[in-house]
Parts: C-alpha cells; structure tokens; sequence
C-alpha cells in the first residue's frame, strides 16, 4: 500500500516535473529520438521498397530484411552501433533506431504495393498511365494502409529500443528505468515504467487510428488491424 | 602490434588468451577467436540458458494462450477484451514490462519469464483465431453435417486445419523471444544478452559480435525447427493436393 | 474423413505433448533456478547490468593515509570475529558475492580460491549489483561472504541504521573504521575480518589536458570550473554520499550536467578521453589511469575516508579455518597488486578468475 502512495507522490512531486531530468524534458528527449528514426527511416526505406515493389523485383530480399531484423535483438544492435561509433548518447542510439526501423517499413511497403490487384493495375495502365504516376497515384494510395501498419510497428519497435538508449548515457524516459535499478529506487523504476508505457500505448493507439484513416472503406471485421508483415512472407496471412 | 602493450612480457605471455603470439584482445578486432575457443564454456552456458528462458516462456504462452484462444473464440465480446489486453501487454516495451514487475518479484527468473511470456500471447492468440476464421465455410457445413458436437468439430477440423496458422504464430512468438530474452541480461539473466552486456561493460568487442550472431542463429534454427514440425503436423500440405 | 480424425487426434496428442513438456519445463527450471543463475553468473563473466553500477564503489584517501592503514592488520580484533563454532561444516559450499565491476570479481575469485585450498566448497555469484543487493543477499543467506571496502561499507550501514542525515562514522583511519563497521553490524550477525593494505579509492579524474589548460590539481580547484563541467560515472551517483552528492556537500561543486555511465569503467573512461565528460569517477586501483593520460584530483579535503578491502561475513560460517584462509589473501594484497591485477582484467579482457587464481598460485595460498 505504501509503495502505491510512494509512487503518487513521485508524480505529484514538482521536482520531477522540471529540469533535465524532469519528465517533460525526459519525455521530449524520447520523443526527439523515436520520431527522428523513424522519419529517417522511412526517407531511405520508402522510396526503394516503393519502386521495387512497383518494378516487382528484390522481393526475396524486402521481405527477408524484415525477417532477419526482426531476429537480431535490438539490445545487440545499440550496443553494436555503441562500438561501431566509439560513441555514447543520441549519436550511435540514433543510428540502431534507424536501422531497427528501416526493415518494417521496408517490406511492409513493398508487400503493399505488390499486393495491389493485377487488375487494377492493368486498368492503370490501359488508361495511358505512366509507371510513376501508377505509383504515385494508385499503387502508393492502395498500399496506404500496409505501409501504415509497417511505419506504426516500427514506430513502436523504436520506442521501446530507445528506452535502452540509457545503458549508452542516452536521455529519455529509459533514465527513470536505468537508474530506478542502479540507485535501487523501485518508485522511480515504477514511474518510469508507466511514463514509458504509457507513450508506447499512446504511440501505437494514435498511429492506429491513422492507419484506420488511410484505409479505404475500412476494415471488415473488427479486429485490431495488421502489425506487421508475418514470417509467412504475405500480408493475407494476417488477420484483418 | 606489440607497441599498443604497455605491459611487462610477462604479462604478455600470461594473457595470451591461448591465440598465441599477440593477444588480439588488446586490439580492436571485432571477433578474438582465441577469446571464444577460451570461453566455450562460458558461450555454452550462456545458449543453454537462452535455450530454457525461450522453451519455458513459450511453452507457458502455449498453455495460457489455448484457453483464452478458446474463449475469444466462442464469444466475439471476450475476443476484442482479450486481445486488447495481450494487444497492450505487447506494446509495453520490455524495459518497462521489467519495471512493473521487479518491485514485486524482483531480479528473479520469475520476472524474466512473466515479460517474456506477456509478449507470446498477443501472436498466438491472434493467429489462432486468424486460423480458426480461415477454415472454408463448407469444411465447417460438412463437419456439422456429420453429427459432430460443436467441441468436436474444433478438436477435430478446425484446429488441424488452423495449425500452419497457429504455427506460424508460435513461430513468430519464439523468434520475438529469442530476440528479447538478451533484455533480460539488465535482470541478470540474459541468455546470450549477457554476452552482449559482457561486450558493453567491458568495452570489447568479441563476446558482443558472438552474442549477437549466436542470437540470430538460435532464431534461424528455431524457426526452422517449427517450421518442419508445422510439416509434421500438416502432412496433407505436403506433395500433392490433398484429396 | 477418416483423415480428419486422424489429424485431429493428432492435434491432441500435440497439444498434449506441449503441456506435459511445459509443466515439466516449469517444475524443472523452478528448482534449477538458484543453481542455473549461479552456475550462469559463476560462467558467465559479468552478467550484471551496465546501468546498474555497483556503489560498492569504494572510497578512500590518497597515499599517506593507506600507510596508515597498512598498520591496520597489524592489530588483529580478535574480539568481534571470534565465537567460532567447534566443529566446521564444510559440506556447505560457501557462496562469495561479487558486484559488477572486475576489481571485485577478482576478490571473490580469490576469496573462493583461498577456501578452497582450505578444504571448502565454494563459489563467486555475480549479479549483485549494488552494495544494497549485496548486503541484502548477505542478509538473506543468499551470499555468505563479499569484499567489501571499509569506509563506504561503514557508511552504508550507518546511514541503514541511523538514517540520512547522521554523522559519519568512517574516517581515514582504516582500523578505527573497522571497529565501527563491526559495531553497526553485528546485530544483523555479520562479522568483518581484518582489513587489508590494498585500499581502492573514489578518485576524479580529469584529462591531462583539462588539467593543465585549467591549472587543475586538487578537488578545491575545481571550483572555478566546476559550473561549466559535465561529470560522468555510475548511474547511482547523484545519490551517494561519496560521489555527486559528498562533492557538493565538501567542496560545494555543483556541475553543470551528469551523464550516467559505469563505475569506472570503459564508457567513464573513454567518455573522458573523448570528452563526452569533463571529469568522472575512476577507482584509484584502476590499472589504466596512467596510460591514458589521466589526472587524479587530489582529494584535498578529504571527503574520501579509508576504503581498504575488508571481508564482510555472516557469523554462521565465521570460523579459524575461514578466517585464517581469509586473512591469508587480505594481508598478502596491496594496492599495486590489486592495480596490476585490475589492468589483467579490464584492458587485456583477462578472466577475473584467471588473474585471481594466478595471483593466489604466485604467492602460495592455490
């Protein structure tokens, strides 16, 4: 009982509010780092996996980079970018996000433009269309909602990576969860906890609700939409 | 390469990790294989370790996943409850996960295990009732056609023809495991993570390349481990169309 | 037909398989917990966290006090580690805590060596990664012995006992110090044995180029600086009486910024030589201050206070044949064997275990 009055008033104390190691800027640092890998990586993965699944080639490779991202620890690749870098904080952390970030997207995308009917793409072309404004204005839109769910797995993905970013001396909401062990404080590592589910759930749910948008006609059933791209390689073996 | 020492030869022939010559670990190479023949002890236990933490986690994700499959089933109400709930579980970051648990339980196994099975449940669920939705309408006519009570046909129809669905799913929960039982090493665990960790305290390079190639491995091999016990189980996928 | 209920029944021997094959995974690994942790944490190097830097960061004052403390073993307080029992159980293996930075690996390591050569089983457990799970883990009987470093240890237990706020009990004088550890300890029926010459220090360090552009020599200089001054060292630093905290309090420092990194460790040191920090934490038996180039600030004030290694026991394996094979490592240890052997571990990435049991074999206690 006490533990639970502990950790209320480790949010009702203003000093946790202000200052570098406050929440608000805790919690801006995170976000810094998350949106900007994620960003980053879709500037590099879209555009490739956009054109490769227009000209349906590397196939193979766009959805197998998801498969094999998906199977080396995102730990392993902070720590492997921390020695790559010689680096400690946002630089070599920044440098795992994207990399974690990029196959998501990338085969997600792909598998959604490759998804888009035979049919209408032939009806595409028998309108005179070109093969980048095929793209541009029916491949891309119809593909919207599996390259959303590739950008909203990522997002999540990066997220929660970045948590670890404070084993580097990296900021954000991680610090409450690293230290919280380190100083054997469990209120801090509790709050901190909650501080950085809470932005994931909130990530994930905002970013679900885009996908929803995006989608054309909405979903028929009513389940929770696609995550990601499963180890079956196609999008139709997910549940919709 | 001797200049980067500047230690006594004495030491020198001491610390020579069994390479013989130059110890490589004083330099920046990436992989000390003389480090790794020194050490296989320590890389065994370690993939042992890793071994139990993703058996027993998804195991228990199995066990708890297969009633709540069941009941999400049955009724749409229970589904959209249960798969928020596993759907949140799922998007906790495993750090955090950590966080909620150790005030409770501490840097213990335990700990370890309830994260690591939180993140099973979410895949398997869905992809059993993704495998359950996919059984044609006409197998299910004919079943019922048959006489079967509504248990059998599930036990008898259904789940067979769900299980590369479901096995699909326990294989993405193991390779989702496999990656986050090296969290795990911050908890005093860790499986091949604490090899990872091992690289990051002590600024060196080797066991950290090893503990990362041997994470991607043990995903690969499970993966296809299931993948050929998916074919076991689904014979009639094999070869010709089944009749 | 007939296939599918073939491939149904199938399903169910699976499934059945799957259960069985978990609960007895569960019942299993229940029991394997304590041994497969401590068999992974005794072969696995480091197992512990990163980020979860131990405080057993040990504190000290600079050379002439060690010489002062060196006359400590001198005096053996036979008084407090007596009241052995008779007859030793030495079926019961002894298990020797560690915290996760090497220096204190090697002391486990050589501790289990030493008992071993005693005729007892025992061995190092890792994975206690603050002086709080150590001296938890000693409490509970999960740990029966640690090397601990007189002056915070003494403070550790004062501030359990007597709160924030109280009066230091530890001071520069190693054998005084560990009286009053012995005081503060022995209703939780722990007993300390002598402590040893080997002494490792809280010290900060700065760049030698930082040092000359900022005429820096002592602590106190660093007042003038000190504001536009990132530090850098263990997460738990901010807290501790001895680091970010004992600095403010005994030399009115308050730095610009703090990066939490390791207990002196690579990323506190390479921080420092690529100037991601102005000043961190470095243990004064680190073997590799001088090769890089580093200043240690001299503790001028004295906010350090004796920190020789000193064994922290619980009383129920508390024994002559314990203490002898014990005191046999303490008494022979000194700083510069404890900083060569430290250099072993952390710039030749040598097993703790390793250099420890060379260590024991070169001077005949293997």
């Amino acid at each position: 009982m006490k533990f639970w009055r502990d950790v209320f008033a480790w949010f009702r104390d203003s000093q946790h509010w202000s200052g570098a190691d406050g929440v608000p800027h805790r919690l801006w640092e995170h976000l810094q780092l998350s949106a900007t890998a994620v960003l980053v990586a879709m500037v590099i993965a879209l555009p490739i996996a956009l054109v490769l699944g227009h000209i349906g080639r590397g196939g193979f490779l766009a959805v197998n980079v998801s498969n094999i991202g998906r199977a080396v620890p995102s730990f392993a690749i902070l720590v492997l970018a921390q020695q790559a870098t010689h680096d400690i904080g946002t630089k070599p952390a920044l440098i795992a996000l994207i990399a974690l970030a990029v196959p998501p997207i990338l085969t997600n995308t792909y598998v959604g433009v490759r998804a888009v009917d035979a049919d209408v793409r032939e009806s595409a072309r028998g309108m005179g269309m070109t093969g980048g404004q095929m793209l541009r204005q029916v491949e891309a839109p119809l593909a919207m909602p599996v390259i959303m769910a590739g950008i909203r797995t990522a997002a999540v993905q990066v997220i929660a990576t970045a948590t670890l970013a404070a084993l580097i001396a990296g900021g954000g909401l991680g610090r409450y969860i690293i230290d919280g062990i380190a100083q054997q404080d469990n209120v801090q590592l509790f709050a901190g906890a909650l501080l950085v589910a809470l932005f994931a759930v909130v990530t994930e749910l905002s970013l679900g609700r885009v996908q929803r948008i995006v989608t054309p006609g909405g979903k028929p059933s009513g389940r929770p939409v696609v995550g990601e791209v499963g180890p079956a390689g196609g999008v139709s073996a997910l549940p919709r | 390469m001797l200049e980067l020492y500047h230690a006594s030869p004495a030491t020198l022939t001491a610390m020579t990790a069994g390479a013989g010559g130059v110890p490589c670990t004083a330099t920046k190479a990436w992989v000390c294989w003389g480090w790794v023949g020194d050490h296989r002890d320590l890389i065994a236990a370690a993939v042992r370790q890793h071994i139990e933490l993703t058996v027993v986690a998804v195991a228990i994700g199995l066990l708890i996943s297969a009633p709540l499959s069941y009941l999400a089933w049955r009724r749409r109400r229970a589904a959209a409850v249960i798969l928020s709930g596993t759907g949140i579980l799922y998007t906790f970051p495993s750090l955090a996960l950590f966080g909620f648990l150790i005030p409770f339980t501490g840097l213990t196994f335990t700990t370890a295990e309830i994260a690591l099975i939180s993140y099973t449940l979410l895949v398997i669920i869905r992809n059993t009732l993704a495998g359950l939705d996919g059984v044609p309408e006409d197998v299910r006519e004919a079943a019922r056609g048959m006489g079967l009570t509504p248990l059998q046909q599930l036990l008898r129809v259904e789940l067979p023809l769900a299980i590369p669905t479901i096995m699909a799913g326990v294989r993405n929960a193991t390779v989702g495991t496999i990656g986050l039982v090296t969290v795990t090493a911050l908890i005093t665990y860790g499986g091949v993570g604490t090899l990872i960790l091992l690289g990051l305290q002590k600024d060196f390079r080797t066991p950290l390349v090893v503990g990362s190639a041997l994470s991607l491995l043990l995903a690969v091999v499970a993966d296809l481990l299931l993948l050929g016990l998916q074919r076991l189980l689904t014979p009639w996928t094999r070869g010709a169309a089944a009749r | 037909m007939n296939s599918s209920t073939i491939k149904g029944s199938r399903t169910i021997r699976f499934g059945a398989i799957v259960v069985v094959a978990a609960v007895v995974l569960t019942a299993c690994s229940k029991d394997k917990k304590t041994t497969s942790a401590s068999s992974s944490t005794s072969a696995a190097a480091t197992s512990s966290s990163a980020a979860t830097s131990s405080s057993s960061a040990p504190e000290s004052s600079s050379a002439p006090e060690s010489s002062a403390a060196s006359s400590a073993p001198a005096e053996s307080p036979s008084a407090a580690s007596s009241s052995a029992p008779a007859t030793v159980d030495k079926s019961k293996k002894i298990v020797v805590g560690a915290a996760n930075f090497g220096e204190s690996e090697i002391l486990a390591n050589m501790y289990v060596g030493a008992l071993k050569k005693a005729g007892f089983k025992a061995e190092v457990k890792k994975g206690n990664l603050t002086r709080d799970l150590l001296a938890k883990a000693l409490l509970s009987g999960d740990i029966q012995l640690t090397a601990e470093y007189v002056g915070t240890d003494t403070e550790y237990w004062n501030v359990a006992a007597n709160g924030k706020d109280a009066p230091a009990k530890a001071t520069p004088d190693a054998a005084a110090t560990a009286a009053a550890l012995r005081d503060l300890i022995a209703s939780k029926d722990l007993v300390a044995y002598d402590p040893s010459p080997a002494a490792d220090q809280n010290s900060f360090a700065v760049t030698k180029a930082t040092a000359d552009k900022n005429s820096l020599k002592t602590m106190s200089d660093l007042s003038k600086v000190a504001s536009t001054f990132t530090l850098g060292g263990p997460p738990e630093c901010p807290t501790r009486p001895f680091c970010q905290v004992g600095l403010e309090k005994t030399y009115g420092l308050k730095f610009k910024a703090f990066k939490a990194l390791d207990p002196g460790g690579p990323l506190t040191k390479n921080a420092l030589t690529d100037g991601k920090i102005d000043i961190g934490l470095v243990f004064s038996s680190d073997g590799g201050i001088a090769a890089r180039n580093f200043v240690v600030l001299e503790d001028d004030k004295h906010l350090q206070t004796a920190d020789n290694v000193i064994p922290v026991l619980r009383k129920d394996i508390d024994s002559p044949e314990v203490k002898a094979a014990i005191d046999g490592v303490d008494s022979k240890l000194t700083t510069e064997a404890l900083t060569a052997l430290n250099k072993q571990v952390d710039i030749d990435k040598a097993d703790a275990a390793d250099v420890a049991n060379k260590w024991l074999a070169d001077n005949g206690l293997a």
